[in-house]
């Protein structure tokens, strides 16, 4: 987030503690396969979020959702990255984001010794997404999905590692 | 993550790197980033099982395996690449190798309302460029055995 302008940023919310040299600020996100929408069950009356990703390659459309996820405020990305500034604040953020819309269909086979390492299939199209979170003495509510557009977004299906030949 | 700053950074360095970076790793050292995560992981209070980044490594099981190199615009210290903001658009968008499966990227902006929760003061804010990802499929851990997880990277 940034001030208005805009201007200098101010929270910088990323899931993994410093220095990020490791996994990059990646977690596992719980799988809900049943694929009910979110809201109560209708005969257990246990909570669904319907977390997880739904991808469909074809219709070149993809839903993540999760709540509650673990992250910290670092301020700024320079904080994030190389620390020296104010302590990490830890907070919780649930978020929905949804690919989708006319894309490119590209095949990608990149063996470049930096950048590469993998194959895979992708669709380059849109992307929107709509958030909450709770840091410390405050809670932020981004405007409805709708509102939100996308520099680039892409899904796919890739192979890389002791995957890629 | 924010992948505007960090394309912001590749423009205005003359080398490519940020200045941070190399103050980051000229005062400490890697044993001591492990050492590091590892106390703020355990000091951190965590509501799930899932697997997080210092937990498994600890464990020395499931614990996916990070791709092998990074991005150029952090001096490849960091094992993350900006597909289409500042590196080549075909470059890996998954942050874990021995991958087998689905991933998605996207450079997200849009406005955030702040509450102060003690005052009721709010503000408008946009967000930039807000970096979310996901992979889901499966994939070869630490520990070489196949798992199947979804992952996301905020």
């Amino acid at each position: 987030m940034y001030l208005p302008g805009p201007g200098n940023q101010i929270h910088d919310l990323n899931p993994t503690v410093f220095p990020p040299v490791g996994l990059f600020w990646t977690l596992e996100i719980a799988s809900d396969d049943s694929h009910e929408e979110e809201g109560n069950d209708q005969q257990t009356g246990e909570w669904h979020d319907g977390a997880g990703v739904e991808v469909d390659l074809e219709e070149g459309s993809a839903l993540m959702k999760a709540s509650n996820v673990p992250i910290f405020d670092y301020g700024d990305i320079n904080n994030a990255l190389f620390g020296g500034g104010p302590t990490p604040v830890p907070g919780r953020v649930s978020f929905k984001v949804a690919w989708g819309g006319a894309g490119q269909r590209v095949k990608v086979r990149n063996t470049d010794p930096t950048y590469g390492g993998f194959e895979g299939e992708f669709v380059r199209n849109t992307a929107q997404m709509e958030w909450t979170a709770r840091v410390g003495d405050y809670n932020f509510e981004s405007d409805p999905l709708l509102t939100s557009s996308s520099s680039f977004a892409e899904i796919g299906r890739e192979r890389n590692g002791s995957y890629f030949e | 993550m924010n992948i505007g700053a960090i394309a912001a950074w590749k423009v205005g360095s003359a080398s490519g790197l940020p200045a941070g970076l190399g103050r980051l790793w000229s005062a400490i050292s890697r044993r001591q980033f492990v050492r590091t995560a590892g106390t703020a992981v355990a000091s951190f209070t965590l509501g799930s099982t899932l697997w997080k980044p210092g937990q498994a490594e600890a464990k020395g099981t499931f614990a996916p395996v990070p791709i092998p190199s990074g991005t150029p615009a952090l001096g490849g210290a960091y094992h993350v690449f900006g597909p289409a903001a500042f590196d080549p658009i075909d470059a890996e968008p998954a942050t874990i190798t021995n991958m087998n499966g689905f991933s998605g990227l996207a450079y997200i902006s849009g406005m955030v309302t702040q509450t102060n929760t003690k005052t009721g003061e709010q503000q408008r804010f946009p967000f930039v460029n807000s970096d979310m990802r996901f992979m889901k499929g499966h994939f070869r851990g630490a520990d070489r055995r196949v798992h199947e997880a979804t992952f996301a990277l905020v």
